[in-house]
């Protein structure tokens, strides 16, 4: 399932990869592979999304009403569902950012301090 | 969430394309076609499990597994044609014969009357404890002076039944009716529909003369137009107008098990203070916080003053009883063991099906443990089980409710009349959905809950040990051994209550309807046809009416013998005082009363009640040789006890009647002219032919056939209306008490 160059990179937190592609999507509709590809590329290859489990990502997102889907066709002519945000995913996106920007702070006073004390 | 559903197929295609669009950009990047296609699917992952995790995503499974299961669940039932059949029955019959019987007795015995208030509703009739008798109707006198002093009653009002020959809007027709006091219906708290009540000043015998409805006259003899209402009809020779309909089902449930519902209520009762003559029913509204007990008790202290006044009334003492209690009569024993035996057939459906189910489970425990093994998931299998019992139970619910349906209108059908009466719910043939919902729960429940006993059994720790277990030869586990047979040995333990009870039942209903009734109701046909005024003002013309009718009848072909009469056994009662030469004055408010029935000279013959000595009526009994009398030997041992009855004189009447002596000619044998568990009274038989004999205004008529009951009987019948047409026609009903019993009990 996880591909070789799995050690490698970082696997993604559990519930991130919504807010990935909420983020992704920002700047305008894009089909599942870019999103795959803008994200890996974004996080400068560091970040790990396994393709397969995107869809089902988007899926969810989709049945939330955060996105919304339609078949369009790509910048190299192909035939390609397009993902884009719609306003409460916009909503969505304000709320998940404010979490986790929180949480990561969080997370980081901790290492900080416990850092401080070895 | 209800929007559409995205297709696997669209999700796959979107697949597809990513690997596609991937392949692409690493070819661009220099990579060939068939490491960049590899890389892609690399980086996809495990496209088969995205697709799935969609699939399962979009709950599409939950259809399809549902889909799969019935599939294999109509299968498995095909393969085991038994099970199914004997499953589906088991279920059917359990909800469809527990809902009818239910039905019928909640209908009877458990369903409140549609009055206001009933049950603060008293029926009034008195007893006469001194002299033995029971269930009498009630003066005038005494329904005021209960009214007007006991203070046990908001209100009392009284109805007599009758008879109406009703003419104008169509052919003449003669229908069961009641005169009724204006407070009768307020009491009761049923409105017409159409219309008005009476009025109070309607009550008085000189006050103008109006006439209410029942729904089911109006529909019929006036096709339901509210244009009836103000119309003038002729009921009994006399001008009635029509004020209101009632409303449909409303029947007069306070009637005697012989009472026939009122197709008319008419007023001018007129109940005088100084009326004595017995004609009256009673029905009362108790004061709130007085009981029966109390009411009576007050009653009887009135009764006690009133006859001091009126010798008439002396030992006459109120006899009351709660309008419910009433109408199912005594029936309720009959229906509350019916009711018992319904719990137990529901029981034993139960055990049935669920014996049925482990049963089956025990030999698929196999099955189960393979697909275990092979990996067939806890819920997967649950689910599955749970279609199969949802199969059977939809099948068999189906089928139940049908039953259900069909055994109503039977039940119905089969209904006597005097039931039917007095629980209009019965007649509506319509099953009681509560009870429907009750009896398909608890077997549907059943059905679910035992249908899971191969999971459950499946769970144990190691499939292998079933698989071992039963590849040595089958024998189940000790566990589900134990559960059934508790529930063998409960089933069995049901069945025998079961058919001891229903033994019982069956013989106690042998032992009733072997009573000799002393008359062979047994290919009897009767048929009322009144005579009112006109040329049938006169006796004599009557007398050659009737004459000449039994003639025309005799002549027919099937015809054994005919004969006119007024009074007929079962039901009819015409109470007469009478005195004997013996002792011709007895003391006041001891006068022997027997039923008098004025009898043809075949009326003995015809009805097959034996002559115990002398002889019957002839044609030579008319004039002053006429003046004879038959008498039943229950009369002859309460007025000559030990002596010859035959030559002993007794008169009609009052000890002040002017009627001439009449000459006991024969004996009849005792017949149970008011009912089968009813005892034997005095009657008095008396000849048609008299001229002198206040002529019947209702004379009956009675034949048989030969062996058989022909279909010349409706033919005959049909001419005979065509012909006279005043005529009904009803067959000899001489069971009405206890044949609500075998009802029941066929029903059953």
């Amino acid at each position: 399932m996880s591909t070789q160059e799995a050690g490698e990179r970082l696997e993604l937190l559990q519930g991130t990869l919504d807010l990935l592609i909420l983020r992704t999507l920002i700047f305008g509709s894009q089909h599942g592979q870019g999103i795959a590809h803008a994200i890996q590329q974004t996080s400068e290859d560091e970040l790990l999304v396994e393709h397969g489990a995107l869809y089902p990502a988007l899926q969810r997102l989709e049945d939330r009403g955060w996105i919304s889907a339609k078949w369009g066709t790509s910048a190299n002519n192909r035939k390609a569902r397009f993902y884009s945000l719609t306003a409460a995913g916009r909503k969505q996106l304000v709320k998940e950012t404010a979490k986790w920007e929180r949480l990561a702070a969080a997370i980081g006073r901790i290492l900080a301090r416990e850092g401080a004390e070895s | 969430m209800f929007r559409r559903r995205r297709k696997a197929s669209d999700f796959s295609a979107e697949t597809e394309t990513h690997i596609r669009i991937e392949t692409e950009r690493l070819r661009e990047s220099g990579m060939s076609a068939e490491e960049a296609h590899a890389a892609a699917r690399r980086a996809f992952g495990n496209v088969t499990q995205a697709q799935e995790r969609f699939y399962e995503a979009t709950r599409w499974l939950w259809w399809d597994g549902l889909l799969q299961d019935v599939g294999f669940g109509l299968r498995m039932l095909r393969k085991t044609p038994g099970f199914t059949a004997v499953a589906v029955l088991t279920l059917a019959l359990g909800i469809g014969a527990t809902t009818v019987i239910f039905s019928a007795v909640y209908a009877v015995l458990l369903k409140p009357l549609p009055f206001r208030g009933a049950d603060g509703l008293a029926f009034i009739q008195k007893k006469n404890p001194p002299r033995g008798w029971t269930r009498n109707q009630v003066s005038p006198a005494e329904i005021l002076a209960w009214r007007n002093q006991a203070g046990a009653f908001e209100d009392i009002a009284a109805f007599r039944q009758t008879s109406c020959v009703l003419i104008g809007a169509g052919q003449a027709e003669e229908d069961p009716c009641e005169v009724a006091e204006s407070n009768l219906f307020p009491l009761l708290g049923v409105a017409p529909v159409m219309g008005r009540a009476f009025s109070p000043g309607e009550d008085k015998d000189g006050g103008s003369r109006v006439a209410i409805l029942s729904y089911g006259l109006w529909r019929r003899r006036f096709g339901a137009d509210a244009a009836a209402i103000g119309r003038a009809i002729e009921v009994n020779h006399a001008s009635y107008t029509i004020v209101g309909v009632m409303p449909a089902g409303f029947s007069h449930l306070y009637a005697t098990p012989y009472g026939a519902v009122p197709a008319m209520w008419l007023s001018g009762i007129a109940i005088e203070p100084t009326g004595t003559w017995n004609d009256y029913w009673g029905v009362g509204r108790l004061k709130p916080g007085i009981d029966l007990r109390q009411a009576a008790a007050r009653m009887d202290r009135i009764s006690a003053r009133l006859e001091r006044l009126e010798p008439d009334l002396k030992g006459w003492r109120a006899q009351l009883t709660i309008l419910r209690t009433m109408v199912s009569g005594d029936l309720h024993s009959a229906l509350a063991v019916l009711m018992g035996a319904v719990v137990f057939v529901l029981l034993i459906a139960c055990a049935n099906m669920a014996n049925l189910l482990l049963a089956r489970g025990a030999s698929r425990a196999t099955e189960f443990a393979v697909r275990r093994a092979l990996g067939a998931g806890e819920g997967r299998m649950v689910r599955q089980l749970l279609t199969e019992s949802l199969l059977i139970a939809l099948a068999g619910g189906v089928l139940g409710v049908l039953l259900a349906t069909w055994g109503c209108h039977g039940m119905a059908a089969l209904a006597p009349q005097s039931l039917l009466n007095s629980a209009p719910g019965l007649a509506s043939g319509v099953a009681d959905l509560r009870v429907l919902a009750f009896a398909l729960s608890a077997i549907l429940a059943t059905t679910f809950l035992f249908g899971l006993a191969p999971a459950l059994q499946g769970a144990r720790p190691h499939p292998t040990e079933t698989l071992k277990e039963t590849g040595r030869g089958g024998a189940q586990s000790p566990r589900s051994g134990r559960l059934r047979s508790i529930l063998v040995v409960s089933e069995i333990a049901l069945a025998m209550v079961l058919l001891v009870g229903a033994g019982l039942m069956v013989r106690t209903l042998a032992e009733l309807s072997h009573v000799d009734l002393g008359f062979n109701p047994a290919h009897v046909l009767t048929l009322r046809v009144p005579l009112w005024g006109g040329r049938y003002d006169q006796p004599q013309a009557q007398l050659e009416f009737w004459e000449h009718l039994v003639a025309r009848i005799e002549a027919l072909p099937g015809v054994e013998s005919a004969s006119a009469s007024r009074g007929l056994p079962i039901g009819d009662w015409a109470g007469q005082f009478f005195t004997t030469s013996d002792q011709p004055n007895p003391p006041a408010g001891q006068v022997p009363d027997a039923n008098y029935i004025v009898a043809g000279s075949d009326y003995f013959r015809t009805l097959q009640i034996p002559l115990r000595g002398g002889r019957t009526f002839n044609q030579y009994d008319t004039g002053i040789a006429g003046r004879v009398a038959i008498v039943n030997e229950e009369l002859a041992r309460l007025h000559w006890p030990d002596q010859d009855p035959l030559g002993k004189r007794l008169r009609p009447g009052s000890p002040d009647s002017t009627a001439p002596w009449l000459t006991v000619v024969g004996v009849a044998g005792n017949v149970h002219s008011q009912g089968p568990d009813a005892g034997f009274h005095a009657e008095l038989y008396v000849p048609c032919q008299l001229p002198w004999v206040q002529a019947p205004e209702h004379c009956w008529c009675v034949r048989t056939f030969g062996r058989s009951r022909s279909p010349s009987s409706a033919l005959w019948c049909g001419r005979f209306i065509v012909r006279t047409k005043m005529c009904r026609w009803r067959t000899s009903r001489p069971w009405s008490g206890s044949r609500a019993n075998r009802w029941c009990n066929s029903a059953w």
